[in-house]
This record gives C-alpha cells, sequence and structure tokens, in this order.
C-alpha cells in the first residue's frame, strides 16, 4: 500500500487542506494545517486530545465553519469561495451536494433511532439521490452484508451493540459511494471487545482501496493500515510520514512522548 | 346515596357534553397551531423567531382568564360579534398555542445535535433533515408535554362560565345555587372531570409507546 507515496505528489489528489485555520473565540484550535490526500490513500491522524484532529476532520465536511485556508474535495471548494478576490461561504445547496461525495462516521454513531438498520443506509441513495426504493434495498443490503450486519436489517439501532452500531453506520455512509471516508475516533465510545469488529471492517475498507482519513487513538490501525499517519499537536501538524518511518523514529520530543504513552497503555 | 346528584345527573352530563366538546376544539387546534408555530420559529428567520418569541412569552405570562376575558370584550370592540363559545375557543386555542410552541421549540432543541450533523453528512438538505430526521423523534418528545397542557387547557374550559358560555362548571353552579348541596354535586363534577381527563393520559401512554424507538 506505501506504493501511492512513490507517485508524484498533488496527482490525484482528493482531498487537499491549505493553510487551515480555525478559532473558537480567542482561542485558536487550528493554526495552519496543510494536508494533502490522493486517491485510495489512507491518513490516519493522530494526537493528543485537544490537537485540533477532530476539529480538522470536521472542517473537511464543513460541519465546522473556519476563518482562513481552503479546502478542496474532488477540486470543489469546501465551505467556502474566492470571487472577485473576496472570500464568501458558499450556499446550503452547495455545501449539502458536496457532502454527498464525503462519508463520515462519528465517535457516537448516530444513527437515526427512528429508523430500521436497513432504513438507516437506504435513507441517503433514496432521500439524497432519488434511487428508486428497490435498487436502494439491494445496495443497502450488499453493504450490510460487507459490514457483517446483514442478519439486523429490520432491527432497530437501539437493540444493536455499540461495535454493531458503528458498522452500520459505516455502511449507511458508504451507500451515497463517497469519494472519501471521514471517520472521527469511531472506537473511541466503544467497549474494548468490540473495536476490533469496528476496525476489521475500515482495515478492509482500506484494503478494496477507498480513501480514507482515520482520526483516531488505534496504534495497531495506523502501524498497519496507514499509508501516512500524521500527527498533530496544539493546532498544527508536527511530523507526517510513512508509519513504518515515522512510529519507528519520531523526530520530535512531541511525537515520541505521544507514542511512548500510547505505546505502554497498549502494552 | 347521593339523592340530589343522582337527580341531577343527566343535567351535568349534558353540561359535560359541552365540555368535552370546547376542549377537543381548544386543544386539537391549539396543538396544531403550537406544533405549526414551534417548527416555523425552528426554522425561521431572526424576526419570524422574535415575533414568536413575543407571542410564547406574553401568552405564558398571563392568566388564561384575563386572555379570555380579553377576547369576549375585544372582538365586539372591532366590531367583530362572536357568541361566549367562539370567544371562549379563540382565545384558549391562542394560549394552549403558546405553551404548545415553546414545548414544540424544546422537543426540536432536544434532538441530538449528532442527528442533524450525520443528516447532513449524507447530503440531506435543511428541509430533509427536519422532515425526516428532527421532526419524526421531536414529536416523540412532544406527547408528554402537550398532555400536560391538554389536562391543564381542559380543567381551564371551566373558566368559560365566566363569560357566560354554559358547560359542566356552569350547570353546577346551577345545581348548587338550587339545591345547595354543594358537596354532592361538586363531588360528582370532580368525577366528570376526571373521567374526561383520564382516557387522554391513556391515549398519551399509548401513542408514546407506538412511537418508541425500539420495537
Amino acid at each position: 500500500m506505501n506504493q501511492a507515496a512513490a507517485l508524484p505528489p498533488q496527482s490525484d489528489e482528493i482531498v487537499a487542506i491549505r493553510g487551515l485555520r480555525k478559532s473558537y473565540g480567542k482561542l485558536e484550535v487550528l493554526k495552519g494545517i496543510d494536508i494533502s490526500v490522493r486517491r485510495g490513500e489512507v491518513v490516519v491522524v493522530l494526537g493528543p486530545s485537544g490537537s485540533g484532529k477532530s476539529t480538522m476532520l470536521r472542517c473537511v465536511n464543513f460541519l465546522e465553519t473556519f476563518e482562513h485556508g481552503t479546502i478542496t474535495v474532488d477540486g470543489r471548494p469546501v465551505g467556502y469561495k474566492t470571487v472577485n478576490g473576496t472570500r464568501k461561504q458558499v450556499s446550503e445547496t452547495e455545501n449539502a451536494s458536496l457532502r454527498e461525495h464525503v462519508g463520515m462516521v462519528f465517535q457516537s454513531y448516530n444513527l437515526f433511532p427512528h429508523r430500521t438498520v436497513l432504513q438507516n443506509v437506504m435513507m441517503g441513495p433514496v432521500k439524497v439521490k432519488g434511487i428508486a426504493t428497490a435498487t436502494a434495498r439491494d445496495i443497502a443490503m450488499r453493504l450490510l452484508g460487507k459490514v457483517g450486519m446483514d442478519h439486523k436489517a429490520d432491527a432497530y439501532p437501539g437493540r444493536l451493540s455499540g461495535g454493531q452500531q458503528q458498522r452500520v453506520a459505516i455502511a449507511r455512509a458508504l451507500a451515497m459511494e463517497p469519494s472519501v471516508m471521514l471517520f472521527d475516533e469511531v472506537t473511541s465510545a466503544l467497549d474494548p471487545e468490540l473495536v476490533g469488529e469496528v476496525l476489521k471492517v475500515m482495515r478492509e475498507l482500506a484494503e478494496e482501496g477507498m480513501t480514507m482519513i482515520v482520526v483516531t487513538h488505534e496504534m495497531g490501525f495506523a502501524r498497519g493500515v496507514a499509508d501516512r499517519v500524521v500527527f498533530m499537536d496544539g493546532g498544527v501538524v508536527v511530523e507526517e510520514g510513512p508509519p513504518g518511518d515515522i512510529m519507528a523514529a519520531p523526530k520530535t520530543d512531541r511525537f515520541r512522548g505521544f507514542l511512548s504513552r500510547h505505546l505502554s497503555e497498549e502494552g | 346515596m347521593f339523592p340530589v346528584l343522582q337527580s341531577n345527573l343527566p343535567y351535568l352530563l349534558q353540561g359535560a357534553v359541552y365540555t368535552v366538546i370546547l376542549s377537543v376544539i381548544v386543544v386539537s387546534c391549539g396543538t396544531v397551531l403550537g406544533v405549526g408555530v414551534g417548527v416555523l420559529a425552528a426554522v425561521g428567520g431572526n424576526i419570524l423567531r422574535s415575533l414568536i418569541t413575543a407571542y410564547i412569552f406574553i401568552f405564558r405570562g398571563v392568566p388564561v382568564l384575563v386572555v379570555m376575558f380579553l377576547g369576549f370584550y375585544s372582538f365586539p370592540a372591532v366590531g367583530l360579534r362572536l357568541d361566549a363559545y367562539t370567544a371562549v375557543a379563540v382565545s384558549m386555542i391562542v394560549y394552549v398555542g403558546a405553551f404548545v410552541a415553546e414545548a414544540t421549540r424544546g422537543a426540536i432543541a432536544a434532538v441530538a445535535a449528532g442527528q442533524t450533523e450525520a443528516a447532513k453528512s449524507l447530503g440531506m438538505r435543511k428541509g430533509m433533515i427536519m422532515r425526516e430526521i428532527v421532526l419524526p423523534q421531536a414529536m416523540r418528545l412532544l406527547i408528554a408535554p402537550v398532555l400536560n397542557i391538554a389536562l391543564m387547557a381542559i380543567k381551564q374550559t371551566s373558566y368559560a362560565s365566566i363569560v357566560g358560555a354554559w358547560e359542566l362548571s356552569f350547570a353546577a353552579r346551577e345545581v348548587v345555587e338550587r339545591t345547595l348541596a354543594a358537596f354532592q354535586i361538586f363531588l360528582g363534577v370532580m368525577i366528570i372531570y376526571f373521567v374526561i381527563c383520564y382516557p387522554l393520559s391513556l391515549a398519551a401512554r399509548a401513542l408514546e409507546k407506538r412511537l418508541a424507538f425500539d420495537h
């Protein structure tokens, strides 16, 4: 998978984050982030709590506004565009149509509790894409099979374990056939014994060539699956590179400290 | 037992019919108005939201009796001659609507923000998110508060007698003045009000169960 690193930079770029800055009031949480993600690449973002990694990810989907910098997905601007030299927020409709191509999975699953598992997965294709119900059902059942949840198609989310809900949430995002999948600490709310089943689904997705940005604390996943690891701290990218290089030989004290704390936890 | 109550029961029940009709009109129209206004407050612009906030705060801060008097005496002033029933019904619908609107706004706000974010991530537009995701969940949260408001409103229809609309309380007072059997009659009236209100509580509980998420 690390062959991707051999490609010339910028080729087939799906997500481009340039000079991203964001503040909450006086507190600047993102202080100029540059990240570029190529098609088929799996980028894992590591960092301590409060490093801004989740905020950065949410900006890619414009669930957060930002003050400076640009983000593009598939070449289309996210959130803002420059018209005659001034920065203007794009319309809600444009954001919505952009989000159709960006799948997102959340820490707290956020399945729709009033809809069955199958209806959750069909919701995007039917309501947003206008696909016929029968076709959408086939798509949904195939994806549920893929995440091992087809046997619970008619259950309501409230009856599922956290790991099961998260796998359905992944299927729901995949149903829109996104060009990139964003994972926001998707295993952090899970009981330890349920983490594996979700990571397995994500690993399979990566092997199929899905473009992914994964914010996580799972060091094993970063080492085993990532094409590139980005380490963020204090609102900036501190280090990035292939996991085999930078996780084995971190260049900065901050990353070294972070790794030793987390690796000792994993035992 | 209670001979005076027994002989006057048919008369009281006749009054109860008016109470029920008035209650059904006030509660159903007030709920529809309130839910509509509450949803508008959630999706509308700033001006609309301020207007709705003003409506809610004014009517929540005023006794229903005062609203009724105002309705009863102010409609004729603007050349609108309404009978007591209509004046009471209109006043109470507006009053109940304010409470339901505030409950609706609260229920919409209580739907987890993550739900909207997940819907947005699928590319859903604002109106669709409200219709498909937020409102179905908010409606379930709305049942309990609306039941409370409805029960309050049913009992407040007894104020209608003060502006001359004949109903259960009015009938009761007439009988008491004639027979002086206040204890028997008001005991009967109490039971009749309870019999009107209780099924509503049962219906609300059944509805809540039907709309539960984990069937």
